[in-house]
């Protein structure tokens, strides 16, 4: 067998493994769809209706003309974006100073943020459930918010400093001279060079605060306040064989502003994570 | 000439205040001040303070606290405690085992597909990343509408048109079990995959070149060249999906809730159980203790077989 002919076989089993592979990952999700659109009757129908006979907007209709789950929605978006917000005005000054800065603890510092983001949040809150009972700050989303941007500043530091170390010190080196200050320096030449590392670094914390569960879940108790993660938790509590479409679609709806951040930025984000990832 | 307009005029208001203002931004660490305060308040002294709760007998009830051994003493004698460990170490070997191989298996994949130009391979790349932003609370539920026991769940009613007899998916405590790993690897897979993927670009070519000059079959290779360069990067991924893994919560409270029974009920679910279930907060503490001993003793260990230093640095 020539190299060439061994070659196409192996382009043709390389497609036939790509095509399962894309399967297991794609079907459930494409499960959820198919559930999300039926109607009640078609739901008991199972797999065999998996492109529904009769598929109906209604499912949908019903959840988002619900104030409530438009709240939820609202609530999601919100807690991500301060989050976000708040974590890169926090990791980006402290970024600057690891790239450009040349002091002796820099590494071990850098190693001991990251080593943060390995305690599990749950350890965290066991304390500080108590501790913002006592302050007030339960129930509402400024205590919530506060545990967001810490959860995530680990990780906004090292990708806003792959960042800045991807920008020449020359033109900082030019403003130095004309006198400019080091925080004028970092303000008005440094932040707007890596805008689109912030771009990507700002859409990243989202979706990961987005995904965020079980810090909203024990802070947060009256419905109002709820995050959509918390809601379709709650929901699925409630709902039974009979509101699997309407669970489905509320899941999809939940899922689907992740995704569609995810694909719009991919590049930024899959070139961040393994910018880090090379460095290790 | 804004700048410098700035900077004359800092000039201008005196000597000294300028000097500490400049001796400040001169410092890494005023800029590293905002973290270090955030982490603090919301990591160091949270941490401190678990290590402080779990000497006292401490309860989200109330009541007058004071301080204790019996939150230990009661860990060790706790019956439950072998069975939840077990749980745990099933759930993360089984999880990071089939993150890590499939992970590199799809690397792998995509890097053949890029060299042989074949179309789709971004697209495969795209597909599993996909499955890396779903919520983990929107992961256990999705995968809970395809474990379904119910005739028309999705799993059961294929096997149904093959005349397979159904599988109790979520409720038989072994199979629950595997049923949440593949939940877990489907969501988890794409992180693996990534760092895997990152780490094969950057293998030098001509070490696979040397390796055909020589004879290498593609096994050989891949043996020989390509696990030893993806050594600290398999070794990394270890320490973070571990931990990761560890720390699973949401996934496992929507999918299973735990059961049937306690079958994968794993140690961050006991802990949230204990603390705010039971509102037992000193026996919380004491189990946070250790997970975070176990999340410490595993990341030194897998840290440990870590090259002392890369050649190429």
């Amino acid at each position: 067998m020539s190299s060439e002919t061994r070659e196409k076989l192996g382009d043709i089993a390389t497609y036939i493994i790509a095509i399962v592979i894309a399967a297991f990952f794609l079907i459930p999700l494409l499960w959820l769809l198919s559930l999300s659109l039926r109607t009640r009757q078609e739901v008991y129908l199972g797999a065999s209706r998996f492109i529904p006979k009769h598929p109906t907007i209604a499912n949908f209709e019903q959840i988002l003309s619900d104030p409530a789950f438009i709240n939820y929605l609202w609530n999601g978006l919100k807690l991500s974006a301060l989050g976000g917000i708040g974590c890169l005005i926090v990791a980006a000054p402290a970024a600057y100073a690891f790239s450009r800065f040349h002091f002796s603890s820099r590494n071990s510092l850098m190693m001991s943020i990251l080593a943060f983001q390995m305690v599990s949040p749950l350890v965290i809150l066991v304390p500080l459930y108590r501790y913002m009972a006592t302050l007030g700050l339960l129930d509402g989303h400024f205590g919530v918010t506060m545990i967001y941007i810490a959860v995530s500043v680990p990780m906004a530091v090292w990708l806003l400093k792959s960042s800045i170390d991807g920008i020449p010190k020359s033109l900082e080196e030019a403003a130095q001279i004309d006198g400019c200050s080091r925080f004028g320096i970092f303000r008005r030449i440094t932040l707007p060079l890596i805008g689109p590392g912030i771009a990507s670094a700002f859409i990243l914390i989202m979706i990961l605060n987005w995904s965020q569960f079980l810090i909203p879940f024990l802070l947060l108790s009256s419905d109002s306040k709820l995050p959509i993660s918390v809601a379709i938790f709650a929901f699925a509590g409630t709902s039974n064989a009979s509101s699997t479409q309407v669970l489905a679609a509320a899941c999809l709806v939940a899922v689907v502003p992740a995704i569609v951040a995810f694909l719009l930025l991919q590049r930024m984000i899959v070139g961040a994570l393994t910018a880090g990832a090379v460095k290790g | 000439m804004a700048m410098s307009e700035a900077a004359l005029a800092r000039r201008n208001e005196g000597g000294s205040r300028s000097s500490i203002w400049r001796r400040l931004e001169e410092n890494p660490f005023s800029w590293l001040l905002p973290v270090a305060i955030l982490l603090g308040i919301f990591y160091l002294y949270p941490i401190f303070d678990v290590l402080r709760l779990a000497f006292t007998n401490a309860s989200l009830r109330g009541g007058e606290e004071h301080y204790t051994f019996n939150s230990f003493v009661a860990l060790i004698a706790n019956p439950v405690l072998p069975d939840i460990l077990w749980t745990t170490f099933i759930f993360t070997a089984g999880s990071v085992l089939g993150q890590q191989l499939f992970g590199l298996g799809i690397a792998v994949l995509v890097m053949r597909g890029e060299r042989r130009r074949l179309y789709g391979m971004t697209a495969l790349r795209t597909i599993v990343l996909i499955a890396w932003v779903i919520p983990g609370i929107a992961n256990g539920l999705i995968w809970q509408m395809l474990f379904s026991e119910a005739p028309f769940g999705a799993m059961n009613s294929v096997l149904r048109m093959l005349h397979i007899a159904p599988v109790a998916w979520l409720s038989d405590p072994g199979i629950a079990m595997i049923s949440a790993i593949i939940s877990n690897v489907w969501r988890g897979t794409a992180f693996s995959m990534i760092v895997l993927y990152a780490a094969l670009k950057v293998i030098d070519v001509t070490l696979y070149e040397a390796a055909s000059v020589d004879g290498a079959s593609g096994w050989q290779k891949f043996r020989y060249i390509t696990l030893p360069q993806l050594r600290p990067a398999i070794l990394v991924n270890s320490i973070l999906i571990t931990i990761a893994t560890l720390n699973t919560f949401d996934a496992i409270i929507s999918l299973t809730g735990g059961g049937p029974g306690r079958a994968t009920e794993v140690l961050s679910l006991y802990t949230f159980n204990t603390v705010f279930r039971n509102l037992d907060l000193a026996g919380g503490s004491v189990l946070s203790l250790l997970m975070l001993l176990i999340s410490l003793v595993l990341a030194v260990g897998y840290a440990s077989f870590l090259p002392r230093r890369e050649p190429n640095e």
